[in-house]
């Protein structure tokens, strides 16, 4: 505990910072490094030779904080930010609507499945959820607490407008 | 310059809205969308770059890169519905790992097999290619160089693929990808009516009243679809589904009857339900004396192995005569199939016998509309086109065939294994429209359109996916190109055949691809790749329904894609160079010019001017080669199938449509083929009129169970099934490199039953090894996911590049289709 | 119902609508729809198809004053087209004027 003491503020804030940042910057460090070393392109085998295998790390837990997620784009169906581990969704039951469905949502305080979800293949408005968007798992998905293997460079349009707009302000 | 957010999504609310209501979009919403730069936001669509659904996005593009895409609610096939990769299409194209020059093994500045990948240009790129393919052709000739290409390249690539290879360098030696996928469904549809894909199309869906899974997890594989078949089976309560798998996936969600049957029983069920229409007198007799004709099958046609393999010293007629069969009649048949009671069937599959009967009257009952739904079940099986032939002998059996409802449907698995890989004919063994190389007018009729002289095309099927690996291996395929797909990853038996023929110095291994996949690491060359609405293209669905769409966006800079590619590299060939003095003698105006000039920059496919596109549209091949290339090929391609029941509309008009199925005749097309009224190729008064075949009529085949290439034993104690899963497309190539569904799915698990697991000491989350005969891989143990296998049977999916799954599996196939199964093999699991 | 669950929110959604209406009863069900909160008519189609929004603070209040219009006699049919939450608690700086 002593041995605290002896770090600076600085110091302490660059450690939480590198702390933070870890989980984005490692898996790209270490392709760095590979890189330069054998120039691999490996990137989804974390540079593996075809003949070999690195050990499979565990599988990861199911992200199940019930914090919403930013959709990239407004048509993006949410991701599900809690387990779903033994919901049934079969012709007889649907665990999710439970606590999506309109009249549940006020005591679930989940968010309701969006009016969309109410229209037929024709078009046409129905009173329950249409039976076409029964099967919420064919759009919603649960998020593994797995750290991407490759960066993803996609910008959404809002990012994009702002960008544009800083620009076009400092002229 | 400020934005008020709430207004630009409101705007965009507003464009959404008055595209459905078919008005045009209001002041408020144009102004908003298009008056600013800032907010520009373009839409147009395209087809999904996934499965063989061939759903219709609109894809949202701002300052040049892809920021949305949602299911376009003009598409008859998704009306507005996406799955979870089709919503996350918008980040396909945006890995950081995009490769952007090609890049060349090397030691000291010099080409070698073992040196390491380094960034060259795309002329010593095209250089080193070129150096390579005339060495190989100049030492072995044609059968040495060869091609692996896909049914997710656009209809334009895979017919300037074909021009390339089977005119220009004069080999068979190119096989798509779909070989692996829906061989034996053209294998099925050639061998029962003559004519391949499918008669009936997904207005099906709404119109049955049972559908009958084979080997189809559609919940996960065609989503889509299978939000179809739910709505239908959730608003109409007399709709029935059955569902047959070798394991219980999602799709039992749904199933009202729910069948688990041991590997390769499935050719039994078959044989049994068509008894039992038989045995309780529900033959549709009318139907099947107009329109049918019986035949025996050969039997006993071994395993697709190498020929040294002992199950192929054993097999008695894998020879020539393994497709051929001798003409019946009904009694004869009758007695066939009169062996597969449901006591016997009951015990083979270990399917309960009252399912098997309410299975089996679904068909039987006359009353019942019922379509069948296969995918890899059937088709990457050793006897996949039996299994095809056999469903075919069901439907005809009872005549619910071609009618609205009444459907047996042959899933595609990918965007465009109809469009291209089978239309096309980008097999070894085929020519446009259904032609075949080893028919000598069939190659008469593409020398004429393609203006060659006669003799130009090789008469010899060449080297199908599974013998390409076999034959880089063995020394014989030197020169090989891969284009749009991960066969490094997707074949069997990697460990054996495709990694050491790719790593054979004798060979030069070229692979083109957006992403470094596996296949490239295995490569000696990389070409940097453009992909989706980064080029113009057609791709045609599984049911017939072809869907253009326009290049939105540019490549990032030095990514070309696979039709640049194909047509670049052909510049680097003097016809002397590829085809012998005697040919050449035959038209002697080709002296002197290149690959280029004969099969590309010519009258038929130069004829259309850059005029043609729209100036405000992106096309970077046209552009470059100055002429519209695409629409080109297209027409010439077209003129093939035109007039003779493959007839497409001009090109132009799929632009404006969502699609069209073709035939396209008199600009209509075609929902349900063989059948008066709805098909135009049908003959007045005919009622039905299979016109593939020259009397008229579909064939039913008998063809017994047979056994599988290789089944659990004592020591290699399980069944391993391998296949896909609904975040990812095929290899996770694409869809591994998007956050949200590597989150989703990030790791290839095997899923095996509680009981196996235990018996093992196993535990969910254990590392263990899968190992065969031929390989092994590691995973982690899964025994409460998605898929729940039977005591015996463990799955593991493929999309995983770090977990390849394939250095397991049995490269044993169907010796008609050559398609692998990849559905059985034996295997033991050990802990680590 | 209570209100009390709307009041938290600081969601802004907006749906956008297709009403197809009886020909006749154009101007009645336009006049129907302006007389709910937060709504706007874009466009009215010679086929009598309005494009309209309605803007609200949570899905409830959207569902519910689409619940009013549905039941109008001149609506042969009500179908929502697109919906969009805007979160305006974690993303703020772009809505600013």
């Amino acid at each position: 505990m002593k041995d605290l003491k002896l770090v600076s503020i600085a110091g302490l804030i660059a450690l939480l910072s590198t702390l933070f940042l870890a989980p984005i910057l490692t898996s790209f460090t270490v392709h760095a490094a590979d890189k330069a070393e054998r120039n691999t392109v490996a990137t989804l085998r974390d540079h593996t030779e075809i003949d070999s295998q690195k050990e499979p790390n565990p599988i990861p837990k199911v992200i199940n904080n019930d914090i919403k997620k930013a959709r990239n784009y407004p048509m993006q169906p949410p991701v599900i930010p809690h387990t779903i581990r033994s919901y049934e969704v079969n012709k007889y039951n649907n665990k999710c609507m439970s606590c999506h469905s309109r009249h549940r949502t006020e005591k679930s305080q989940a968010p309701m499945v969006s009016v969309t979800h109410f229209m037929n293949r024709d078009g046409n408005f129905l009173a329950e959820i249409s039976p076409r968007r029964y099967f919420c798992n064919q759009c919603h998905v649960t998020q593994l607490d797995a750290e991407p293997l490759v960066e993803n460079t996609f910008i959404d349009m809002h990012s994009l407008m702002k960008q544009k707009t800083a620009n076009t302000t400092e002229h | 310059m400020s934005i008020n957010r709430r207004e630009f999504i409101k705007a965009n609310a507003v464009a959404a809205a008055a595209a459905v209501a078919g008005v045009s979009v209001p002041a408020i919403a144009s102004n908003l969308i298009t008056s600013s730069d800032i907010t520009k936001l373009k839409w147009d669509k395209a087809p999904c770059r996934f499965c063989g659904t061939g759903c219709s996005v609109n894809v949202g593009v701002m300052d040049g890169k892809v920021v949305a895409t949602h299911g376009d609610i003009k598409s008859p096939v998704n009306k507005g519905l996406n799955c979870v990769k089709g919503y996350f299409l918008s980040k396909i194209m945006y890995g950081k790992d995009r490769l952007t020059t090609p890049l060349l093994r090397m030691t000291n500045g010099k080409y070698d097999k073992e040196g390491e990948f380094t960034p060259i240009s795309w002329d010593q790129a095209f250089d080193i290619m070129a150096e390579k393919a005339k060495e190989t052709l100049k030492k072995s000739g044609p059968t040495a160089v060869g091609m692996f290409g896909s049914g997710q390249w656009t209809v334009q690539e895979g017919y300037a693929a074909v021009k390339l290879y089977k005119a220009g360098f004069r080999s068979n030696n190119i096989d798509p990808n779909a070989r692996h996928c829906m061989a034996s469904a053209v294998g099925g549809f050639m061998r029962t009516f003559g004519i391949d894909e499918p008669m009936g199309c997904y207005d099906d869906l709404e119109a049955a009243d049972a559908f009958v899974l084979w080997g189809s997890n559609m919940a996960e594989m065609h989503p889509i679809l299978w939000t179809r078949l739910t709505d239908r089976r959730l608003s109409a309560p007399h709709v029935k589904v059955a569902v047959l798998s070798t394991f219980e996936h999602r799709s039992f969600d749904l199933a009202d009857n729910g069948m688990i049957f041991t590997p390769q029983t499935d050719l039994a069920i078959l044989n049994y339900i068509a008894h039992y229409i038989i045995s309780t007198g529900r033959v549709n007799k009318d139907f099947v004396n107009k329109h049918t004709n019986f035949r025996l099958g050969e039997t006993d046609i071994g395993y697709g192995l190498r020929p040294e393999h002992p199950l192929e010293q054993k097999a008695k007629n894998n020879g020539k005569s393994k497709g051929s069969s001798t003409p019946i009649d009904f009694d004869e048949y009758a007695k066939f199939v009169s062996t597969y009671t449901v006591e016997y069937t009951s015990k083979l599959s270990g399917v309960p016998e009252h399912k098997l009967e309410a299975l089996a009257e679904l068909y039987a009952d006359p009353k019942i509309k019922v379509t069948s739904f296969w995918t890899m079940g059937f088709n990457q099986h050793t006897r996949g086109v039996w299994a095809n032939n056999l469903v075919y002998n069901i439907h005809l059996l009872t005549g619910k065939i071609s009618t609205p409802g009444n459907s047996p449907f042959s899933l595609t698995g990918q965007p465009s294994a109809c469009g291209t890989a089978r239309e096309v004919g980008t097999f070894s063994h085929r020519l446009p429209a259904d032609m075949v190389v080893t028919n000598p007018k069939h190659r008469a009729i593409a020398e004429k359109i393609w203006d060659l002289p006669e003799g130009t095309i090789p008469a010899k099927p060449g080297y199908h996916a599974v013998l390409q690996n076999r034959m880089l291996k063995d020394g014989k395929l030197n020169f090989y190109w891969v284009q749009c797909n991960n066969n490094m990853q997707a074949a069997a038996n990697i460990n054996e055949e495709a990694y050491p023929g790719y790593r054979n110095p004798k060979n030069f291994i070229v692979v083109s691809d957006p992403y470094p996949t596996v296949t490239a690491q295995a490569a000696d060359l990389i070409l940097p790749t453009a992909m989706w609405v980064e080029k113009e293209g057609v791709y045609g669905n599984a049911e017939r329904r072809t869907q253009s769409w326009y290049q939105m966006v540019e490549a990032p800079t030095g990514a070309k894609s696979d039709l640049w590619q194909l047509v670049e590299f052909s510049k680097r060939f003097a016809i002397e160079d590829v085809w012998p003095e005697e040919l050449i003698a035959k038209k002697p105006e080709v002296r002197g010019k290149t690959l280029y000039d004969v099969l590309f920059q010519n009258p038929s496919v130069a004829k259309f001017s850059l005029d043609e596109i729209p100036d405000e549209r992106l096309n970077d091949e046209s552009r470059d080669f100055g002429f519209y290339i695409q629409k080109g090929l297209f027409e010439e391609y077209a003129s093939f199938g035109r007039g003779h029941a493959h007839d497409l509309a001009p090109y132009d008009r799929y632009h404006k449509e969502r699609g069209l199925r073709w035939p396209v005749v008199n600009g209509k097309e075609t929902k349900w083929r063989f059948k008066e009224g709805s098909d135009p190729y049908v003959k007045p008064g005919s009622g039905w009129d299979f016109y593939g075949h020259k009397d008229g009529r579909a064939i039913i085949f008998a063809l017994p169970y047979e056994p599988p290439a290789e089944s659990p034993d004592e020591e290699y104690d399980l069944w391993l099934s391998t296949g896909r899963v609904l975040e990812h497309w095929h290899s996770g190539s694409m869809t591994q490199r998007v956050p949200e569904l590597y989150k989703a799915m990030p790791d290839a698990l095997v899923y095996m039953h509680p009981d196996d697991a235990k018996s093992r000491g196993m535990r969910r989350g254990d590392l263990v090894k899968l190992i065969s005969r031929r390989g092994e891989v590691q995973t982690r143990v899964e025994t409460r996911g998605r898929n729940k296998p039977p005591v015996g049977l463990v799955y593991m999916p493929w999309f995983d590049a770090s977990r390849l799954v394939n250095k397991v599996t049995l490269d044993a196939t169907d010796p008609l289709s050559k398609q692998t199964d990849y559905k059985k093999c034996a295997i033991k699991i050990v802990k680590v | 119902m209570t209100q009390s669950s709307n009041s938290q929110t600081s969601e802004y959604h907006v749906a956008s609508l297709i009403a197809s209406c009886i020909l006749a009863q154009v101007d009645e069900v336009k006049a129907a729809i302006l007389a709910v909160d937060d709504t706007e008519i874009h466009v009215t189609s010679a086929e009598g198809k309005i494009v309209f929004t309605i803007e609200g603070t949570s899905h409830k209040d959207i569902g519910k004053k689409m619940d009013i219009l549905r039941v109008h006699t001149g609506i042969l049919n009500l179908s929502p087209v697109y919906h969009q939450v805007l979160d305006e608690s974690v993303d703020d700086d772009a809505t600013k004027q």
